[in-house]
């Protein structure tokens, strides 16, 4: 036995589990893909065994892509979403890094406070925003709005300045279960339990910047902002790199939020679609699946090629 | 161009002093030397000019500008750090220009100054390089590059040199002093190495405790220190110092009105003739240097001190010895007060 062998064959239970583990679900829903295969179908009954002779080719596909009306809003409102919420949290991440990375008194206390979102359960993260503060007449949203319509008409009754305040409009609280609002909604509520996440991965970094740097800089004539820009920034790429990545993996599969907020009534991406297909249709959330792998890989790719540099070095 | 003024000027951190009243004048195009025991507060005053770190009492003046509350930037200083202190993400060329873009340099006068600085210092074919893919050496040449096309009044030196190797370190240093004779500018340079102070300075500060102990040109403080301190921190091995027991009868006769202890260098130690012999020893371990040998002496009362000499043969070891110095060159003490007398 070469000494290659041994490790090799000590390995093999662990590689064999772990391609099964991938390989048979990939297998399957590839092979559900190019069969018709439904639950529930009185017509034709032979369709609700998953059967080769029920082969259909590339049909699910051609289903998915051209008659379900869905799929390509699916796509688009996924990569809206996803990057929404990157954006958003990078952009929120950064600023509450730098704020809370200098010495304050209670500096402890409020890191731990900033950090608390990210262990809310995400249903119940969507159920809190949307009931309790998005809500245009019980939440925070409807109780506002409320609140400064009735500021303006009170003002509206006062004597001399009332003719002003007369010219105001009312203001409509806005619906985020509406058709329009509703991904809004899912990227608020994603935004608030994600930016601790991004937060925390900066403030660490934060932490090995090199203070004599800043030091040269202030000497050199920097602002914060020019700090900030040339020398923070820079060290932060890798972070922000990490942060990107984990989120767009992690956003492409949202799917509490969506339910709770609407349903998926002007909303939805492809996990929910799959779901909504697989209440049936097998065949097609199958070949949805397999569409989704393949999204996620662009955007993989996408990704490292734009991203990967900044972790290479 | 400008020299420095200090006055009353202290550094406190909540309750601890670190600097207390302290006067002091630096005139235009000295090279100052700043040296003093590890935590004495030598970074802290440089920091404290640079304006990286706020006086609690005093005013610092450049040139005869009062720059208590004038914004580092703007005080024409520039400062080298002991870690270089390089932005990483930036080219060489980037890094030297960075401080003049703030400025609002126009690009044509930027690259003609960074062009230039790069070519005094040799590292022209670096500029498009990050410091990531330099030495230390070159580091090094790019941090002072950084320090030079700002033109300031002032340039000041954190331990500089302290990360290189011995003969880079040789190097760098004659190279400083070659910048500082072209430029004629006011230099302040901190330091824990002897001969770097020696070298370089015009006029070397000892500090202790955050308090000036010794102002003066290094020969004066080699020749004539002030006090005990500042005997024992110029020059190495230290000067020994004699107290009457440890003297000869003739050693003895030198101490008079306040001296009760006689400071000797090592180097000034030699062999006595019949009649002028200060203190009696026997030699107990030589470590030999090559050029010289460093020879550990004891007196009879067992108090140890060092003789440095170039002809070993004159002290066998575990042999009594007499030996002396020229007059010319002992320096007396007062051990209460620990001064010069
Ligand atoms: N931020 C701070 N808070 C409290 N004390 C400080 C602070 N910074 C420095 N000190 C104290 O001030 C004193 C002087 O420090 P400084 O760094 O100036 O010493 P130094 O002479 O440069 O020493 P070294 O030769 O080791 O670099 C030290 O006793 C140090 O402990
Ligand atoms: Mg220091």
């Amino acid at each position: 036995m070469s000494n290659r062998t041994l490790p090799r064959l000590l390995q093999t239970p662990a590689v064999v589990l772990l391609l099964m583990w991938m390989l048979v679900p990939l297998s399957m829903t590839l092979f559900f893909s190019f069969i018709r295969y439904v639950l529930n179908n009185l017509r034709r009954p032979e369709w609700t065994s998953p059967d080769i002779a029920n082969w259909r080719g590339f049909g699910n596909y051609e289903y998915v892509l051209y008659q379900a009306k869905d799929f390509w809003f699916a796509v688009q409102n996924s990569l809206f979403i996803v990057g929404s919420v990157i954006f958003l949290t990078v952009v929120f991440g950064l600023a509450i890094a730098v704020l809370v990375n200098r010495t304050f008194p209670g500096r402890g206390i409020v890191r731990v406070l900033f950090i608390s979102p990210f262990f809310v359960m995400p249903a119940v993260n969507a159920v809190l925003w949307i009931n309790m503060i998005l809500d245009p007449v019980l939440g925070l949203n409807g109780l506002a709005i409320e609140g400064i319509n009735n500021t303006i008409s009170t003002l509206q009754n006062l004597p001399g300045i009332g003719s002003f305040f007369a010219l105001w409009p009312e203001i409509e609280p806005l619906s985020f279960r509406a058709t329009q609002t509703s991904a809004y909604a899912v990227i608020i509520m994603v935004t608030w339990q994600w930016t601790p996440f991004a937060a925390l991965i900066f403030m660490t970094s934060l932490q090995s910047e090199d203070q004599q740097q800043k030091e040269a800089a202030i000497l050199d004539g920097a602002g914060v902002w020019a700090q900030f820009m040339h020398l923070t920034l820079p060290h932060l790429a890798r972070p922000i790199a990490i942060v990107v990545m984990i989120q767009a993996i992690f956003h492409l599969s949202l799917y509490a939020e969506i339910e709770i907020v609407s349903r998926g009534n002007g909303n939805k991406n492809l996990p929910y679609l799959i779901g909504e297909f697989a209440s049936n249709n097998i065949g097609a959330a199958s070949a949805t699946g397999i569409m989704a792998v393949i999204l996620a890989n662009i955007v993989a790719i996408f990704l490292l090629r734009i991203i990967g540099k900044s972790l290479m070095d | 161009m400008a020299g420095l003024t200090l006055r009353e000027v202290a550094k406190s951190y909540g309750d601890t002093d670190v600097i207390t009243n302290l006067d002091l004048d630096i005139q235009d195009g000295e090279f100052v030397v700043f040296v003093g025991p590890s935590g004495c507060g030598k970074s802290t005053l440089l920091r404290m000019i640079a304006g990286l770190e706020e006086i609690t009492g005093g005013t610092i003046a450049i040139g005869n500008k009062v720059v208590n509350d004038i914004a580092p930037a703007k005080r024409g200083v520039a400062m080298v750090f002991q870690t270089y202190a390089l932005y990483p993400h930036m080219t060489v060329y980037k890094n030297m220009a960075f401080g003049l873009k703030q400025a609002k340099t126009p690009a044509d006068e930027i690259d003609r100054r960074v062009k230039a600085a790069a070519e005094t210092l040799e590292i022209t074919p670096l500029l498009e390089r990050t410091p990531r893919a330099l030495s230390g050496g070159q580091r090094q040449r790019v941090a002072i590059g950084r320090a030079i096309v700002r033109e300031p009044e002032v340039f000041l030196f954190d331990e500089p040199l302290s990360n290189l190797d011995a003969a880079l370190r040789v190097q760098t240093r004659i190279e400083i002093a070659r910048l500082h004779k072209r430029l004629g500018t006011t230099m302040i340079y901190v330091t824990h190495d002897q001969v770097e102070a020696m070298t370089l300075a015009d006029k070397i500060i000892v500090l202790r405790d955050g308090n000036i102990e010794q102002v003066g040109s290094p020969i004066e403080l080699y020749e004539k220190p002030q006090n005990m301190f500042v005997a024992q921190f110029i020059g190495s091995p230290k000067m020994n110092f004699f107290k009457a027991e440890e003297l000869n009868d003739k050693g003895q006769s030198y101490l008079k009105g306040e001296a009760d202890i006689i400071g000797i260098r090592p180097e000034h130690l030699k062999l006595a003739g019949k009649t002028d012999a200060l203190i009696t020893a026997t030699p107990d371990l030589i470590e030999n240097l090559g050029e010289i040998a460093l020879v550990h002496c004891k007196t009879a009362s067992s108090m140890e001190f060092i003789a440095k000499t170039t002809d070993l043969s004159a002290f066998p070891v575990g042999k009594e010895v007499k030996l002396t110095a020229n007059t010319s060159v002992l320096n007396f003490f007062n051990s209460t007060s620990q001064q010069a007398v």
